[in-house]
């Protein structure tokens, strides 16, 4: 059990060692690039500050909206190529008649891979969040430099109680909008989300001939797993005129494809909802679980293929 | 070999061994009706790679696959090295079923051109498949000095494998294959592609491997080496095994007797030597003088190492 755990993680190791010297990680430039550049340029056709209501700063909600939405497009397109590209580059190169040809079991060999994957997805996401909270702290200076700089066009305002006083709430708005422990809840759904879809892509390419393939299923099953709930809602609601087959149909594809639309509940933490952490732990429970299937199919289509 | 789907052959896939147990053997490799059948479907055909091989290899033995492109060499190993399941038959290393993590503690494998990881250097990879087979800490350390000695690839331990020439290649797929220790080496093809000095050493390691005891079981178009190092071989045409033998048995022409004389007789001294010969009652006129060839590739390395021991003895090339 020990030595098979040490295999996995030396073909774990392997995986990602491999990724970032092969400049994987020069994606996040881009990344942050692009994270800066939004800051700084769109965010400014928003209107500064606080708003009206005097609770939300539009800008600050712009970045949040931005960086997490670019957290789960990179780490989308890492985890879908990174995936695609692992069976049969290994089978191309025969590298894998060198390792399987070794005391390593075809389970140990794909897990390691997985694993590698994952890891380096959990790189990826961690550096892609720092530069997300550096960002948002550099927002959250400006938002509270154009305070400040409101608050200055009142002479002597810190003489004036009631001032005073609404400028320690709009200071504590901006502060708690950016610095929102929830942000953390979203990142691991987002990185729950792609994990899944690495356990996908894992399965396709245990049986397909070429990552593209791979790609454009993986890619397509995704986009069915985020419109699945919108089918059930109006196949399977109580009252709806469906048949017996399009019930059928939309059970079976809901039992076959994850429900990737119910981990949009982050929209709802990016809006400045409360969403307990007992929805949060459900939905990664029910990633696990979907993993776990995964994994085991692949194992066993992996354990039957020719090479 | 292709067989019309009309009378199809039933293409069952059975683990290579019904049982994980070992057999007690005498033989280091043994296969019993080995056989592999790919079904093309669209083209409604069945293509037999292999096609009822029986093979017994002993521990010790250096044994040669011989045979043209697709003839079923590469199948065989790699059915012996449980990469592949076979659609009929059974084969067994050291009696037991070659995908088993058992037999596969036992056996090295050298592949066809292999490419290994490109972003890892020689010591890297080494320590890679070290790992792997369970060699770790010091015990790894003092391995890999082992065989990059054994290999001689001091020159290429910090250098990523995507610049290595192909005898390079080769030589750390070797080690790779060496790295456990293991008692039975699959060389596929091992010197293809290397130039005739790499080609040597790697003969030359062969032999060395022979003499430590290792069994070695290779495929090969150099039938020249493979008749320097190999003690025994199998000729593979169409997926079937047609001939097998010690070399001895197979190359000695009974009919005829070779005598070598350090010297460049003259007509008359070949006349003289005729004239006794044919006093034992051999007809003369069947008696012939030829001198010896050395073959290209002995004068090649000749040259070739003459020119390096001269350099090495006159490094200032003066």
């Amino acid at each position: 059990m020990i030595s098979s755990l040490h295999r996995i993680i030396t073909i774990a190791r392997n995986t990602l060692t491999e990724s970032v010297r092969k400049k994987v990680l020069n994606v996040l430039l881009i990344f942050a690039l692009v994270l800066v550049g939004s800051s700084v340029g769109f965010s400014q056709l928003a209107t500064p500050g606080l708003d009206s209501s005097g609770l939300f700063d539009a800008q600050i909600k712009f970045v949040k909206d931005f960086g997490c939405g670019a957290i789960g497009l990179f780490g989308f397109f890492i985890a879908l190529l990174s995936t695609a590209e692992l069976i049969p580059q290994e089978l191309h190169n025969r590298t894998i008649y060198t390792i399987l040809a070794k005391p390593v079991r075809r389970s140990e060999f794909l897990l390691g891979k997985f694993l590698g994957v994952v890891l380096l997805l959990a790189l990826c996401v961690a550096l892609m969040s720092l530069a997300f909270a550096a960002t948002l702290y550099w927002q959250e200076l400006q938002g509270l430099k154009t305070t400040d700089a409101a608050y200055a066009q009142s002479s002597n305002w810190q003489a004036n109680s009631v001032l005073v006083s609404a400028y320690n709430h709009d200071v504590q708005q901006i502060v708690q909008q950016v610095r929102d422990p929830q942000l953390i809840e979203a990142i691991i759904l987002i990185f729950a989300k792609l994990v899944m879809t690495i356990g996908i892509a894992l399965l396709i390419s245990t049986f397909a001939t070429s990552s593209i393939f791979t790609i454009v299923t993986t890619f397509m099953i995704y986009l069915i797993g985020h419109m699945e709930s919108t089918a059930r809602e109006f196949w399977l609601a109580s009252g709806a005129n469906s048949s017996i087959w399009q019930s059928s149909l939309v059970g079976f594809i809901s039992l076959l494809i994850p429900d990737m639309n119910s981990f949009t509940i982050v929209d709802e933490i990016l809006a400045g909802n409360k969403v307990p952490w007992s929805h949060a732990l459900n939905l990664i429970g029910y990633a696990d679980v979907y993993l776990i299937v995964l994994l085991a199919v692949s194992v066993v289509i992996f354990d039957y293929r020719e090479i | 070999m292709y067989f019309p789907i009309g009378k199809r052959v039933a293409i069952v896939k059975i683990r290579t061994m019904e049982s994980s147990a070992p057999v007690a053997t005498p033989f280091a490799a043994e296969t019993v009706g080995l056989t592999k059948r790919y079904p093309l479907t669209w083209k409604r055909k069945v293509l037999v790679a292999l096609d009822h091989l029986d093979l017994q290899i002993r521990p010790g033995e250096v044994f040669g696959l011989l045979g043209p492109n697709g003839s079923g060499k590469s199948t065989t190993l790699k059915l012996l090295l449980g990469l592949i399941v076979p659609s009929e038959g059974e084969a067994r290393v050291f009696g037991l079923p070659p995908d088993s993590l058992d037999a596969r503690r036992r056996v090295g494998f050298l592949p066809e051109n292999p490419y290994f990881y490109g972003f890892l250097n020689g010591d890297e990879t080494l320590r890679f498949y070290g790992k792997l087979c369970g060699v770790t800490g010091p015990k790894l350390d003092r391995r890999i000095e082992e065989l990059i000695e054994l290999v001689g690839l001091q020159n290429g331990r910090e250098r990523p494998l995507r610049s290595y020439s192909k005898g390079m290649l080769q030589r750390i797929g070797l080690a790779q294959a060496l790295i456990h220790d293991p008692d039975l080496l699959f060389l596929d093809e091992p010197t293809a592609g290397v130039d005739p000095l790499g080609s040597a050493q790697i003969r030359d390691l062969i032999m060395r491997l022979k003499k430590m005891g290792k069994t070695v079981i290779f495929s090969s178009h150099l039938l020249e080496q493979v008749q320097e190092v190999a003690d025994r071989v199998a000729i593979f045409s169409l997926g079937k095994k047609v001939l097998e033998g010690s070399l001895e048995s197979l190359l000695a022409e009974s009919q005829s007797t070779q005598i070598n004389i350090p010297a460049e007789l003259s007509a008359e001294q070949q006349q003289r030597l005729r004239a006794a010969i044919s006093q034992t009652g051999i007809d003369d006129q069947k008696i012939r003088f030829t001198r010896p060839h050395l073959s290209l590739e002995q004068l090649y390395l000749r040259t070739v190492q003459a020119q390096a021991d001269l350099s090495s003895k006159n490094p200032s090339g003066k």
